[in-house]
């Protein structure tokens, strides 16, 4: 039932709750994200044990949304509205008063069957995925690289000898391409993966010294570069990709982007987590 | 099947649709732009539609036993035309990885544009007969 909690955007209410916007909560208020960083929350839905818990979860949502389920000065979680875009992507409908400017908060939501992320920033908008680590495919890799992926990203995946590391890469390739076709909210149909490649800074792609760029194979195209990527391991068991516009920010184009990782369990704890970056196993 | 221009299958799909579902109405998206056309509800519709909307039972049963080896689903598992891959639990990549697999089976090429609109079951079917239709 969680996951379409989340889906619902909840974890976009409690993090407004947190925010220091709000007024009541039991805890202490949080900076929104400066315009240079970008907050990643995560759940462990096994760890939402108690249904007292889940019905909290429950009474924030609207009798609209609830349905779905079958199932102002202070902005409270509760009178938080969301809609979908034109390709599906769900996004905030602020509540425009005189007296108060919302900010530009843009949220970006993924889960697997064991966790659910939510990636919030300011200014920018926002695409995360997040992916098991263990995640096979029941397809041959390189078949569905060919298939789906460019050419120069299959022969990168094609000159790597061990399967285990192969398949890690696919995963975090994959979950960089939906990141960015997330944050440009046309999703995979809009943005189909074989129409762009995602390359690695250097020959050997460690994200730490690296930056990753989006090279566009159609000319003319549609697709933006001006995109900057981080990749972060959650929970020791999920990799994840953010994906934000880098336009403007200090240090330029090449700088890494600042992630606070944080893990939640929504309405009664949270805590951050050291942002670690997946490297070859 | 319905005829072959674009704007007559989404008038049929209008038209499948049952008339005190109102509220329903929202699903089917009047994209005309082509950005989506989220999934066409299977269609227990007038019986002079019938035939139009709605794919082969074959073409179900053989996207319905992909669906369950791509997830893994017990073989007395409920799949079936209005299963939605997203209820049977299926994600962005198992998705894909089934549209392959339905590539693969039917000797057809699936666009992506086309790919993200497959929500349910009877979604694959109908674009697997209609992608047979035009080769």
């Amino acid at each position: 039932m969680l996951p379409y909690f989340c889906k619902l955007g909840l974890k976009m209410k409690i993090h407004c709750f947190n925010q220091k916007m709000f007024c009541t909560s039991a805890l202490s208020p949080l900076q929104l994200p400066s315009r240079m960083e970008t907050h990643l929350w995560y759940v462990l839905p096994n760890e939402v044990k108690t249904q007292s818990l889940l019905s909290q979860y429950v009474d924030l949502l609207s009798p609209l949304e609830k349905d779905y389920l079958d199932i102002h000065s202070c902005v409270s979680p509760r009178s938080l509205v969301f809609r979908k875009n034109a390709h599906g992507k769900p996004e905030v409908i602020w509540e425009q008063s005189d007296d108060w400017h919302p900010p530009p908060l843009h949220f970006n939501l993924s889960h697997t069957s064991s966790l659910i992320a939510c990636g919030v920033i300011v200014g920018s908008p926002i695409g995360i995925d997040v992916e098991e680590k263990q995640r096979t495919l029941k397809s041959n890799i390189l078949s569905f690289a060919k298939r789906y992926f460019s050419c120069e990203e299959v022969e990168v995946l094609s000159a790597i000898s061990d399967p285990e590391v192969q398949r890690h890469e696919f995963i975090k390739l994959w979950t960089l391409k939906e990141a960015y076709v997330k944050a440009l909210g046309t999703g995979f149909s809009g943005a189909p993966f074989n129409t762009f490649t995602i390359r690695f800074g250097d020959a050997n792609p460690n994200p730490e010294d690296s930056a990753i760029v989006i090279v566009p194979l159609e000319k003319p195209t549609n697709l933006t570069t001006n995109w900057q990527f981080a990749q972060v391991e959650l929970a020791g068991s999920h990799y994840a990709a953010i994906c934000r516009q880098n336009d403007g920010l200090p240090g330029g184009v090449g700088a890494s982007m600042k992630v606070i990782v944080r893990k939640t369990i929504p309405l009664v704890e949270e805590h951050c987590v050291p942002s670690i970056v997946p490297v070859d196993d | 099947m319905a005829s072959v221009a674009g704007s007559s299958t989404l008038m049929a799909s209008i038209s499948c649709r049952k008339p005190n579902q109102a509220s329903n109405f929202n699903a089917v998206s009047l994209a005309i732009k082509g950005n989506s056309f989220p999934s066409l509800k299977s269609c227990s519709a007038p019986s002079r539609f019938r035939v139009s909307c709605a794919a082969k039972p074959e073409t179900v049963d053989k996207v319905c036993s992909i669906v369950r080896k791509q997830l893994a689903l017990p073989e007395d598992s409920a799949v079936t035309g209005d299963s939605k891959f997203a209820s049977l639990g299926a994600d962005s990549l198992d998705t894909v990885e089934i549209v392959m697999g339905l590539e693969e089976e039917f000797g057809i090429s699936v666009e992506e544009e086309s790919a993200q609109t497959i929500a349910t079951v009877q979604d694959a079917a109908d674009l697997i007969e209609k992608l047979i239709s035009k080769e």
